[in-house]
């Protein structure tokens, strides 16, 4: 009996990690945009919603198979997130921050009118890059751990989180272009002076933000299916897990990330009991975004931020 | 204050005008919207936002009254046909279907698709003695309360009476069952699970697991491994399409091979084909749903007249619109029975007429429903299609079992 | 031109603005006035976001929650909050219904309460993090509404429609001799409070309170140098921008006779916030333009009122779904290029321009 209940706990957490890996992507790109140049992008869902189609017609519309669709959609959406920054953002970046915000609400309005306009609202489905890989790794779909399935896919989205972390760390801390990155984020005036081509690296960071939205969106929309809103109850959590985790910190979004999708999860099977039944379905929202709220008011640099100390 | 105010108040003039200008006293007839040559009808549809998947059914409409018009018409009327984006947003709605009335004359509200938005306008346009016709929902409230909303008429079987036919289905042939249900909190998540309750009655089969999902959700696993872990051997989906899709994904997912029922929303042949994962996933098959129209994809109405109607009708019409959405063939459907209905309003054409014709229709031959289904309303009668057919989805298609069901409420 | 001229041309000109207002009903159809009243219903919201965010510095990207609270107020205060035709679900605490006019007061009391309640944790916010967080609260009001269906209605939300209490939606309101519309009850019923929130508005901000405000946007160290209690006057300008909202709100209710979860979404938050900039921060007067833009321009977007102007073809193809969402978001974008003040500062800029004319020619 307990057993039982024991099992059923971990398939909640395994769940939850599943959805945990979900969020943590789309919060990675999330990060890379602020970290590198200083800007919530609002319309990070939508852009990674119309990589995903851009995937999606690829092969659906105009034949290709799977692999090279999955790797033009790559290169499309670094290209389209540099083109972005250069056209969109660059004009407005240096003023208020209300207008850049304007403009990135701007951009959400007007790619999410794009999709619906170009492709319609029906659900569409795209193939798991894990599908080919499992066939020639053989690896099965399902795993079955004491009583509780795993699911192989979850497995390899989390892993790519992991992944880009790792990948991102690295080129942040090892590389030149990466030191260039960060110095331009923090301090365009003096990067200028040292030889720093501070306007290509701030475009470079959207390539690379919209590059992890594309990867997101390919590795969520086989799941929870394709269609013009695939991003925006996404949107909400991944705000939700960069804040949690840190909103500078890759490393902290894909924690963030894991620990939000553990945290509903564990509430919402907590909820047969008596002391916590207050938390039902239409307050999983609801808990996240309260959680935001205590992380900013009390560490507002998240869980492996740095701390910004005001100097007066 | 500002340097020059002046200049400010007269822009403001300026603009304000401009604004009000196109938006000139419109013209005022016996009855609005409609002449002898034409009659505008308007609707809103949510063309953006969370339901934009059903944006189909309007066009599917359109796409048959444009046929229509171009043989001539209905009793040589051409119709007209406006729709509006509500966003699927209530509020919205209001205000969009405020403006048919009052701003563009509408001879009636056709087809607006979503309950709490019909909910929301219902008093207003009864107040306002516009016909609220065919409404896209299927609460039971249209056809309940029809009495102290005489100018609103729904069109599909309520779903209450779908999920009864499901209740009723599964106490006859599956003994003792224990079922979890995953539905969508709201008015239609929970009236289809009201009447699954009252359709198992006091058989020895039993919902013993309940868990519902908001429209925000980013996805149901959660919700699934629940019901998974209630021990139950059938899985009730009264959810709409893209949360069907993942119920089914997220199942498989956990090797659980329950006896699936879908609600009809998401009963559709394309919706099935996306969640069967290329035929990876295996727990469709034997999928039971209810359905009332015709299936594109399904190849008994290859040659069936009616859909070779459907399908020239959407190539002429609607150009690019996915021929094998069933969301095309539900707004024809609507449609076909409203052009009936202007056929037999001849001369006297009047908002009142229209809803005494609404309420005593008796029309068999609507060809985009499955045959035998009729459109029937009569005194005590306010539900127009009360039949549905039960299917089973065998090897990646529909095939029909059991004649057509019945429901009784009136 | 000294201060005292200035202020007089002020007040003539408001003067003008309120006569134009009162008579503008005879010259325009019926459905008009009740877009013109939306129009001035968020002309009294924005009144309120600028204050917060304009003349304060600080980013609100949900003041739709405070126009929610407002709105569900009202509704609840009206329909009296038990199981009714109204509100099948409510079962709450507050028995019988209220005349909706005297709901507003208490709908912008009860908002702009809230209003200092996250005034005073938000101090220890400021921009972008601040913006998620007004951002978090606006998209998680709508569920938590949902939530607590004994006194929201849930779901269905609450219809006001035919309510006793609802003046004009079933029978004219007879007033002075003359019969009004509902149309053109809501008309005056939003326009005399937006004149009288516009007046309010320009009363608190030009003494020391708008100074104050403004010491706290341009530099909040210089500010408590020179003694400006940032607790203080930030959380009086979350307050007093709350209420305006909170009216703003229950004015919303009463013009679309309905409230539920989803009328007051995160979209709304962000078109108040896009009201506020395009009409250019700070200032009061653009925030008129504001408000037309955001209630005009989706309209415009899908072909309203001005589809007759372009050729066919174009409409053809903005008229698909999604069509108007492009227009919209490209316009938008656009505007922040062109002109980056908004509309006020567009018109600070034309005024300049004409007065320092005026000074070089009298330097001659």
């Amino acid at each position: 009996m307990l057993a039982a209940a024991f099992a059923d706990f971990m398939q909640q957490i395994v769940a939850g990690l599943a959805s945990g890996g979900i969020y943590a992507l789309l919060a990675l790109a999330l990060v890379i945009i602020h970290r590198s140049t200083g800007v919530i992008n609002f319309a990070q869902g939508e852009m990674a919603t119309l990589s995903t189609y851009i995937a999606w017609t690829l092969i659906a519309n105009h034949g290709w198979s799977y692999w090279p669709a999955f790797f033009a959609t790559l290169g499309l959406s670094f290209l389209g997130g540099v083109a972005t920054h250069r056209i969109v953002i660059r004009p407005v970046e240096r003023g208020n921050l209300l207008r850049i915000v304007i403009v990135t609400i701007g951009l959400l309005i007007a790619i999410n009118g794009f999709v619906i306009w170009q492709w319609s609202g029906e659900p569409q489905q795209l193939d798991s890059p894990f599908t080919s890989i499992f066939g020639w790794l053989d690896i099965p779909d399902t795993v079955d751990i004491g009583g509780v399935a795993i699911s192989m896919r979850d497995v390899g989205t989390v892993a790519v989180a992991l992944g880009m972390v790792v990948l991102l760390w690295g080129l942040f801390q090892f590389t030149k272009v990466g030191l260039a990155l960060r110095a331009s984020a923090v301090n365009p005036e003096e990067a200028r002076l040292v030889g720093v081509r501070v306007t290509w690296m701030l475009a470079l960071g959207w390539g690379l933000a919209a590059t992890l939205g594309a990867v997101a969106g390919m590795l969520t929309a086989p799941t929870v299916g394709l269609d013009p809103n695939l991003m925006q109850a996404l949107l909400i959590y991944a705000f939700a897990a960069a804040v949690l985790g840190g909103i500078d910190s890759p490393f902290g979004a894909v924690v963030g990330g894991l620990l939000l999708g553990v945290m509903l999860n564990v509430l919402s099977f907590l909820s047969q009991y008596r002391l916590f039944d207050w938390f039902t379905e239409e307050l999983r929202l609801p808990t996240a975004l309260v959680i935001i709220l205590v992380v900013l008011l009390v560490r507002p640099a998240g869980l492996l931020g740095h701390p910004e100390v005001k100097r007066v | 204050m500002r340097r020059h105010p002046a200049l400010v108040v007269l822009a403001v003039a300026a603009v304000l005008a401009l604004a009000a200008l196109p938006g000139a006293l419109a013209g005022s007839s016996a009855d609005p919207g409609v002449t002898a040559t034409t009659i505008l009808i308007g609707g809103t549809s949510p063309l953006t936002g969370p339901a934009a998947a059903y944006a189909s059914v309007a066009r599917g409409a359109k796409a048959y009254f444009d046929s229509v018009n171009a043989t001539g018409g209905a009793a040589k009327r051409k119709i007209e046909y406006k729709i509006v984006d509500d966003g699927y947003n209530p509020a919205q709605t209001v205000q969009a279907v405020r403006r048919l009335v009052e701003q563009d004359d509408v001879f009636a509200v056709f087809n607006t698709l979503g309950t709490e938005h019909n909910l929301a306008i219902r008093p207003y346009l009864n107040q306002n003695k516009v016909p609220q016709l065919f409404v896209a929902s299927g609460a039971t409230t249209w056809g309940r309360d029809a009495a102290e909303f005489p100018w609103t008429i729904g069109f599909q079987p309520s779903y209450q009476a779908e999920g009864l036919v499901y209740g009723q289905y599964i106490a006859k042939t599956k003994k003792g069952a224990k079922i979890a249900v995953l539905f969508q909190n709201d008015s239609y998540g929970k009236d289809l699970l009201v009447g699954l309750k009252a359709g198992l009655g006091r058989s020895s089969s039993k919902v013993i697991a309940a868990e519902p999902y908001e429209v925000t959700a980013p996805d149901v696993g959660s919700q699934i491994a629940k019901l998974k872990a209630s021990g139950a051997n059938v899985l009730a989906i009264f959810a709409t399409p893209t949360f069907a899709i993942q119920a089914y994904v997220f199942a498989n997912r956990l090797g659980w091979r329950p006896l699936v029922i879908n609600n009809g929303v998401s009963g559709t042949a394309n919706i099935m084909l996306i969640a069967s994962e290329g035929g990876k996933n295996k727990v469709v098959e034997g999928t039971i749903t209810s359905s009332i129209l015709k299936d594109p994809t399904d190849p008994r109405w290859k040659n069936d007249p009616g859909m070779r109607r459907y399908r020239s009708i959407l190539a002429k019409y609607a150009n690019g619109a996915n021929v094998n959405d069933i969301y095309h063939v539900y707004g024809m459907a609507a449609a076909f029975e409203t052009v009936g209905l202007f056929k037999r309003l001849g001369a006297n054409a009047t908002r009142a007429r229209l809803m005494v014709l609404a309420r005593s229709v008796t029309s068999a031959g609507n060809p985009f429903l499955l045959p035998g289904i009729s459109v029937k309303t009569g005194k005590g009668d306010n539900f127009p299609i009360q039949q549905g057919q039960l299917q089973r989805w065998t090897k990646g298609r529909w095939v029909p079992f059991g004649g057509l069901w019945t429901s009784k409420r009136n | 031109m000294s201060p005292r001229v200035t202020r007089i041309v002020g007040f003539v000109a408001f003067a003008a603005f309120a006569v134009f207002v009162a008579v503008l009903p005879a010259f325009i159809n019926d459905f008009k006035a009740q877009q013109y009243a939306y129009v001035g219903i968020y002309l009294i919201a924005l009144l309120g976001l600028n204050i917060l965010t304009g003349y304060t510095g600080q980013i609100s990207l949900g003041h739709g929650a405070f126009m929610a609270v407002g709105g569900y107020t009202t509704a609840i205060l009206m329909a009296g909050n038990e199981p009714s035709i109204a509100c099948s679900s409510c079962d709450g605490p507050i028995g019988g219904g209220m005349k909706d006019i005297w709901t507003i007061p208490i709908a912008g009391l009860v908002a702009g309460l809230v209003g200092i309640a996250f005034g005073l944790p938000a101090l220890r916010l400021s921009g972008l993090y601040l913006a998620l967080a007004t951002f978090a609260i606006a998209v998680a009001l709508p569920p938590f509404v949902k939530r607590f269906e004994e006194l929201t209605g849930g779901g269905s939300g609450i219809n006001l429609f035919g309510l006793p209490e609802h003046t004009g939606s079933i029978t004219n309101l007879e007033i002075f001799g003359r019969s009004l519309t509902f149309n053109d009850w809501l008309y005056y019923l939003s326009w005399v409070v937006a004149l009288v929130a516009f007046a309010g508005a320009w009363l608190a901000l030009r003494g020391r309170t708008g100074r104050a405000f403004r010491a706290v946007r341009d530099s909040e160290t210089a500010a408590v140098s020179s003694g400006v209690s940032l607790a203080r006057y930030k959380t009086l300008a979350y307050g007093i921008s709350a209420a305006y909202a909170g009216v703003a709100g229950g004015l919303y209710a009463i013009a679309n006779t309905f409230v539920n979860p989803d009328t007051f979404p995160i979209a709304l938050s962000i078109f108040l916030l896009i009201g506020v900039v395009v009409g250019g921060l700070g200032g009061l007067t653009g925030l008129v333009f504001g408000a037309i833009f955001i209630y005009f321009l989706p309209l415009w977007a899908q072909g309203e009122d001005l589809g007759s102007l372009l050729p066919n073809r174009i409409i053809e193809e903005t008229q698909k779904p999604g069509g108007p969402a492009i227009v919209y978001g490209v316009i938008l974008i656009l505007l922040m290029f062109v002109i980056p003040n908004g509309v006020g500062g567009l018109f600070r800029r034309v005024g300049q321009l004409l007065t320092s004319r005026r000074y070089s020619r009298s330097a001659k």
